[in-house]
């Protein structure tokens, strides 16, 4: 016997092992051993608690319908995702992919593939939008669940979802979920012989050496306060052109804004600026920036869209 | 120009920009379609620079003062190892903030991943937390729920430990065939380091769990909120609350000021920025733990919750970065780790697959830890098929791709473990290929 059964993930030996670890942690009411730290109170743990579960427990009151949803996400959601869910410049799709779970290319989406609409409304409610997290209130992450599965043909537009519904409107793949199978491989640990040695043949290369190493003087040069801004705060829109930003590298975008002047730029870059094509928040949004701060990295990118 | 020419050509280029010839440059001549090798060498050790610094001849660094002490309170290092750094593969993410970076498992020694070039992952950004703002909390169906802070955290015993953390893409884009051009790419989503914390089980015998707890949900502090839902078992077993790595706090790329390790786990389970530990009778089926890291099988059914990271192994020398520089006695190295305990056998072959040798262990071997192997091989100066296969101690055996295929299909994405295989060419390059 190659291997050994009781290693699955919860197998026997680890259930056995915990056994009598698990007897300490099933304490008695009172104070802990070590007392270190203070009580959470009730608000504190509700301020933090933000979990939800397919069975609907953590979902907070509220309600919202696809309609309310539509208009938000035209908003919030659609630069990223597109408006019909259909992900844009590499964002994740929402919609589609009926049925393609076994075809060379599966295409998973929250139709086609999630299991629980709960883990639509826990994921919009921690995580999106994805430059905002935390910043919607409940009712608008309940219309935005309800229209991603309206998108998905999953509910009627007159769809109201609330904390007493959600968990009932089920999604198709939540049957094809299955338990960890593995060990699902049985190699041998053959020694000579393994193999006909005329039976060895490539059967796929990967691209030829193209390693192109950085010069060490490259390498180590400090990156300028400009480059530092800009990857933190600014990046995000300017190398994927949302919301209409010009994108760094991007000579036309950059040589056609800065016939107005380099001193206009920084200007619209700090105060914001509704243009043709886009919209720059004040500062991205980032009020914590400096103007100078703001400036440099203008710089940069302008020095790298030449 | 002929070709000794060309080369004492680019290694006088090379001497002039550099005080010592550094593998990159070794690389390059291979890169220009030099065939190298004694040539090579004997060029590198005409160039001025490294003659000036060989016997009899006194080097320059011997004839004077250096820098005094503190020049870097915090030492760095040196300019010369600029080159081992972290990489991106760009195509992989639509931006760099939720992306992923990759550990040069090429240059590095022993089994312990340093701190700065270990491979990052985040789903919303690298956060910046001041650690007396952060707070732990635990709470669900225990008797007392609590809020840490940082120093509250660190009263409790500490353990510390070398394990290894793997992100279960590890390897992926190589499902359907050889893709990446480097070792860094194709294994780099690893790392292994001694981690210093409290055990999750000290933790949760102080807020005292409910009989009916049967999972934890661990959640991140950053804009992700990474969640994910961990069986008892697991927390009660090994699981680490950690705030320092290789002897000193945690680098913010690595969860600072803490993160959870699950030894042997998905890396995705090791919830960085930590902020808060739930227990409850069931899991969450959070979207990292559904949407994401679930393995689809070829019959359109999906497996869930497959945490362990199974037996695995790579060739760190020779591989792409480090090509063959001349025929003759080669010290081959790799790495195997295994998600299910220690290491037990590691054994080489040259020759695709038909024979194999044992190779030795050349560092500790720790449990879920990545250990070193090396084994002596006389290269012919031909092509060859360079691959490791690594043995769990439960008898577990790395499986070939054809295995793999067999049982997982090709669009798993996750936990692809197949024994690797490098060819060496006749010029001493080095290239990612999958043969039969």
């Amino acid at each position: 016997m190659f291997r050994s059964r009781k290693c699955n993930v919860l197998g026997a030996v680890t259930v056995l092992a915990s056994l009598s670890l698990a007897q300490s942690v099933w304490s008695e009411p009172g104070v802990g051993h070590y007392g270190y730290g203070q009580p959470a109170t009730e608000e504190q743990i509700a301020g933090w608690d933000i979990d939800v579960r397919p069975d609907g427990l953590g979902l907070p009151e509220g309600s919202g319908s696809v309609e309310d949803g539509e208009w938000i996400y035209e908003a919030k959601c659609a630069s990223c995702h597109g408006t019909f869910g259909e992900g844009v410049d590499g964002y994740p799709s929402l919609a589609g992919g009926e049925g393609s779970l076994t075809d060379g290319r599966p295409h998973k989406t929250v139709g086609s593939y999630w299991n629980h609409t709960s883990t639509v409304w826990d994921y919009i409610n921690r995580a999106m939008p994805y430059t905002a997290p935390r910043s919607l209130n409940p009712d608008e992450v309940y219309a935005l669940t309800a229209y991603v599965l309206f998108l998905n043909d999953l509910i009627d537009y007159d769809f109201v979802m609330d904390d007493s519904n959600l968990a009932e409107v089920r999604l198709p793949n939540e049957p094809n979920f299955i338990p960890d199978q593995r060990p699902d491989t049985n190699n041998e640990r053959c020694m000579s012989g393994c193999k006909d040695p005329a039976s060895v043949t490539l059967v796929s290369i990967g691209p030829e050496l193209v390693i192109e190493e950085q010069s060490i003087d490259a390498v180590i040069e400090v990156a300028a306060a400009g480059e530092a801004v800009y990857q933190q705060y600014c990046q995000l829109c300017h190398t994927s052109g949302l919301a209409g930003a010009p994108k760094i590298g991007d000579v036309v975008q950059w040589s056609t804004r800065l016939t107005k002047g380099i001193d206009t730029v920084y200007r619209h870059a700090i105060e914001g600026y509704q243009g043709e094509v886009g919209v720059m928040p004040a500062k991205g949004g980032f009020a914590q920036l400096t103007d100078d701060e703001v400036r440099a990295s203008v710089d940069y990118m302008v020095q790298e869209s030449q | 120009m002929n070709k000794q020419a060309e080369l004492d050509s680019l290694l006088q280029d090379v001497a002039k920009s550099g005080e010592n010839l550094t593998v990159s440059d070794r690389r390059a001549f291979l890169r220009k379609g030099a065939t190298f090798l004694g040539a090579a060498t004997a060029a590198a050790l005409s160039a001025p620079s490294v003659r000036a610094a060989m016997p009899p001849t006194e080097p320059a660094y011997g004839k004077s003062l250096g820098s005094p002490v503190l020049a870097n309170p915090y030492g760095m290092p040196s300019k010369y190892e600029a080159h081992v750094q972290r990489r991106t593969v760009e195509w992989l993410t639509p931006d760099r903030i939720s992306s992923i970076s990759f550990t040069p498992l090429a240059d590095l020694k022993g089994i312990i991943t340093p701190s700065g070039v270990m491979f990052e992952r985040y789903h919303s950004g690298l956060p910046e937390i001041n650690p007396q703002e952060h707070h732990l909390m635990i709470h669900g169906l225990v008797e007392r729920p609590i809020i840490l802070s940082m120093d509250d955290l660190m009263r409790f015993p500490s353990v510390s430990m070398t394990r290894f953390v793997e992100c279960p893409a590890n390897g992926g884009m190589e499902w359907r065939g050889a893709q990446m051009d480097r070792l860094q790419f194709t294994h780099g989503m690893l790392g292994c380091a001694e981690w210093t914390g409290v055990l999750l089980s000290t933790l949760l015998q102080e807020v005292g769990v409910k009989p009916e707890g049967k999972w934890i949900l661990a959640e991140g502090a950053d804009g992700s909120h990474m969640s994910r839902s961990i069986p008892l078992e697991k927390a009660l077993d090994d699981t680490l609350v950690v705030y320092a790595q290789n002897g000193e706090a945690l680098r913010p790329e690595q969860g600072y000021p803490v993160r959870l390790v699950n030894p042997g786990w998905e890396g995705n389970t090791c919830i960085k920025w930590l902020r808060r530990l739930e227990v409850g009778d069931a899991p969450w089926y959070h979207r990292e733990e559904t949407s994401k890291y679930t393995d689809l099988m070829p019959d359109g059914r999906s497996r869930e919750f497959t945490f362990v990271q199974e037996c695995n192994s790579v060739v760190t020398n020779p591989c792409p970065e480090n090509p063959m520089t001349r025929p003759g006695k080669i010290w081959v190295e790799g790495l195997a780790w295994s998600g299910r305990g220690k290491i037990k056998h590691v054994d080489v072959s040259f020759d695709g697959g038909v024979t194999w040798r044992q190779a030795r262990f050349t560092s500790e071997v720790f449990p879920r830890a990545l250990t070193r192997f090396g084994i002596d091989w006389e290269w012919n100066g031909q092509t060859a098929l360079v691959q490791s296969r690594a043995v769990d101690e439960t008898g577990y055996v790395q499986p070939t791709y054809a295995q793999l295929r067999a049982a997982r299909g090709e669009n798993s994405i996750y936990h692809k473990n197949a024994i690797h295989t490098w060819q060496v060419n006749k010029d001493g390059s080095v290239r990612n290929v999958q043969i039969s």
